[in-house]
C-alpha cells in the first residue's frame, strides 16, 4: 500500500481518452499492475490504462495525476470516495455523477464537471470538486448534493437545472447560470447572468457562506478574500420556472 | 497543609458523571453572542431544580468558530443522556434561535455517532418547510428563514460524559472576606477550557445536603453543618472564628479540567480572611469522581 498512485501520462493523447476507471475507490484495491490494466477508451477503441500513464505506487484511495490531461475524460466518474488531485488542467466530464470524496484540479477543466453522465437524471450525488481555473460549460450540471468550486470563471450554464448542492464561482458565470434549477445554491463572488425566471428577495448576509468560504480557504487553501466572508449578498430564488426553492446568491460589497 | 495561611483540609470533592454538551455561538459582535449565551445559561444552576447545568465556558476569537465572528463557547449538561436533547431544544430554540445575528455551532465536533444528538434537526421545524440543508466539510447544517433574515444551526451536537458537581467551601471570618475570596477564585477559573461555574457570579450561598431531616418531600434542604447561624443546634462543621461560608461548584468536561481549575481557584481564594478550604462530599458513596483537596493542591 502507497500513500499515493501517481499517474503521469507519458504523452498527451491524439484523441479523446475517457478514463472513467480512474476513480479511487477503485485503484485501493489494485496494485500497480491491475491499476494499469484498467480499460479506457481511446478515439473510441478499447485501451489500457498503462498504454497511456505510467503507474506509480498501489492500492491507496488517493490518486496524484501528472501530465497535460486536456484530452482526459471522465476522471472520477462516479467515485464514492478518497480523493484525486490533478497537477493541470482536465477534460470533460470530470467526476460525473460522483457520490463521494474530492476532486481537486489544479488548472481547468472542460465540459460537465460534477454533471450527469449521458441519459441520466442527475449529476453528482456528493462530495467535493475543486477546480482552480476556468470550467467549461454544464459545471454542476443536474448534480443532486455535493460541492463544486470554480475559482475562475464558470462556464455557459453553470449549475444548469441543479437538482440540490452548491456551486461556488469566484470568477463570471456563464450565461444560463442556473437555469431551470429546483433548489440548490449558486454563490457567485464575481458577476453572474442572472436568467430572468429568478426573483430578487432581498440583501442580505447568508449566515452558512462564511462558514463555507472559510472551509474552503482551511481546507484546500484557496485564497478567499475577506470581504467575500464578510459580505453583503444579493439573494435571487428560482427557477420560478421549476419548484423556485433553489437560489443564485451575488455577491455586492461589504 | 495550607496555603499563605489557610488551612487546606484532608478532605474531598465528590461529583457525579453528567452527560456534556458544547454549544459555540456567533454574532455580528461578541455582545450578540454574549447575550443569546446569557438567555441559554440563565436558570441553569443545578439540575435539582432546573434539570440541567450549564454556564459560559469562554469567549471565542473571530479566528476560533466557523463563521469568523465572535462567539461564546457554553457547556450544557444534564444527568442522563435522554435529557440533554430535550432541554437543549427548548432552549437553544427560545435563546438563540431568537437573539438578532447568532449562529450556532457544535463545540465537540469529533463525538462520533450515536452520541451526537439531532438537536439542529429538530429545531429545523420551524422553518414550516421553508428551511434548507447545506453539507459543509462533512457536516449538515439548516438554515431557518427568520424575519430578519437567516439563523444558522448545525444539525447535531456531541454529547460526552462529563463531570458534575465538582466543589470546594471558602471557609471566612466575615462574610465580606468570604465573598471577596469567592471573586477572586472565580476570576481565577474563569475562561479556563472545559470548565464551567453554574452558579451566579460562579459562586453559591446555599450549599444543600440531600434530602430533608423534616420535609420528606425535599430533594435537598440547606446544608446546616456549614450555616454558621447554626452552630449551636446541629452537628457543625464550622470551626471556630468563621461566620461565613461560600462555596464554588464547578461542572466539566472531563475530571482533570475540573482538577486544574480547583487547583486555580483555591490558590486565589486562600487570602486575608480565609481560615480554611474544605469540600462537600457524601461519603464518597454517590459520585465516582473523588477530588482530593490536599492531593490537587500539593
Amino acid at each position: 500500500m502507497s500513500d499515493a498512485v501517481v499517474l503521469t501520462l507519458r504523452e498527451e493523447p491524439k484523441h479523446a481518452l475517457i478514463a472513467a476507471a480512474i476513480t479511487p475507490d477503485r485503484l485501493a484495491s489494485l496494485g500497480a499492475a491491475e491499476i494499469a490494466a484498467l480499460p479506457v477508451v481511446h478515439g473510441g477503441r478499447a485501451a489500457q490504462l498503462g498504454d497511456f500513464f505510467k503507474v506509480k505506487g498501489e492500492r491507496s484511495a488517493t490518486i496524484r495525476i501528472e501530465g497535460e490531461l486536456a484530452h482526459v475524460e471522465g476522471i472520477g466518474t462516479g467515485m464514492a470516495a478518497g480523493e484525486i488531485v490533478v497537477a493541470g488542467g482536465v477534460g470533460r466530464d470530470l467526476g460525473v455523477q460522483m457520490a463521494g470524496g474530492r476532486i481537486d484540479v489544479h488548472g481547468d477543466a472542460g465540459d460537465n464537471a460534477g454533471g450527469a453522465g449521458p441519459g441520466a437524471s442527475r449529476g453528482m450525488t456528493g462530495g467535493e470538486i475543486v477546480i482552480r481555473g476556468k470550467a467549461g460549460p454544464d459545471v454542476g450540471a443536474r448534480m443532486r448534493r455535493g460541492l463544486v468550486v470554480v475559482t475562475g470563471d464558470g462556464g455557459r450554464g453553470t449549475g444548469r437545472g441543479m437538482i440540490a448542492g452548491t456551486v461556488v464561482v469566484f470568477g463570471t458565470a456563464g450565461p444560463g447560470a442556473g437555469r431551470f434549477l429546483k433548489r440548490g445554491s449558486i454563490v457567485a463572488l464575481g458577476a453572474i447572468e442572472r436568467p430572468a425566471t429568478f426573483r430578487y428577495v432581498c440583501t442580505y448576509r447568508p449566515p452558512y457562506v462564511p462558514v463555507l468560504l472559510r472551509y474552503l480557504g482551511a481546507r484546500y487553501g484557496l485564497a478567499v478574500a475577506d470581504r467575500h466572508i464578510t459580505g453583503r449578498y444579493e439573494r435571487y430564488a428560482g427557477d420560478m420556472a421549476e419548484l423556485g426553492k433553489g437560489e443564485i446568491l451575488r455577491w455586492v460589497g461589504d | 497543609m495550607n496555603i499563605n495561611g489557610v488551612a487546606i483540609e484532608d478532605t474531598f470533592a465528590e461529583a457525579f458523571t453528567m452527560r456534556v454538551a458544547r454549544i459555540v455561538i456567533t454574532g455580528r459582535t461578541a455582545k450578540w453572542a454574549r447575550e443569546a449565551a446569557v438567555k441559554l445559561t440563565g436558570f441553569a444552576t443545578s439540575v435539582i431544580g432546573c434539570k440541567c447545568e450549564a454556564g459560559i465556558e469562554r469567549g471565542l476569537a473571530e479566528q476560533e468558530t466557523p463563521d469568523g465572528r465572535p462567539g461564546v463557547s457554553v457547556l450544557f449538561l444534564t444527568m442522563d443522556k435522554e435529557s440533554l436533547p430535550q432541554q437543549l431544544i427548548v432552549r437553544l430554540g427560545q435563546t438563540v434561535l431568537t437573539c438578532p445575528t447568532t449562529a450556532c455551532f457544535d463545540g465537540l465536533p469529533d463525538v462520533p455517532p450515536p452520541d451526537r444528538l439531532a438537536v439542529g434537526k429538530a429545531l429545523r421545524v420551524f422553518g414550516d418547510g421553508f428551511q434548507a440543508s447545506k453539507v459543509i466539510g462533512g457536516k449538515r447544517y439548516w438554515r431557518l428563514p427568520v424575519m430578519e433574515g437567516e439563523f444558522l444551526v448545525e444539525e447535531t451536537f456531541g454529547m460526552l460524559k462529563g463531570v458534575g458537581g465538582g466543589n470546594f467551601l471558602i471557609l471566612a471570618a466575615d462574610a465580606d472576606a468570604a465573598l471577596a475570596a469567592a471573586e477572586a477564585a472565580v476570576e481565577a477559573m474563569t475562561d479556563l477550557r472545559g470548565v464551567i461555574l453554574p452558579f451566579p457570579g460562579g459562586v453559591v450561598r446555599s450549599g444543600s445536603k440531600v434530602g430533608s431531616k423534616r420535609y420528606k418531600n425535599m430533594v435537598a434542604t440547606t446544608n446546616d453543618p456549614f450555616d454558621p447561624t447554626l452552630r449551636a443546634v446541629t452537628e457543625s462543621q464550622v470551626p471556630e472564628g468563621v461566620n461565613s461560608v461560600l462555596e464554588i461548584v464547578l461542572d466539566g468536561t472531563d475530571p482533570s479540567s475540573i482538577e486544574a481549575a480547583m487547583r486555580a481557584g483555591i490558590r486565589a481564594a486562600c487570602r486575608p480572611g480565609v481560615k480554611a478550604i474544605t469540600a462537600a462530599n457524601f461519603g464518597g458513596k454517590l459520585g465516582p469522581h473523588h477530588f482530593h483537596l490536599r492531593k490537587i493542591m500539593a
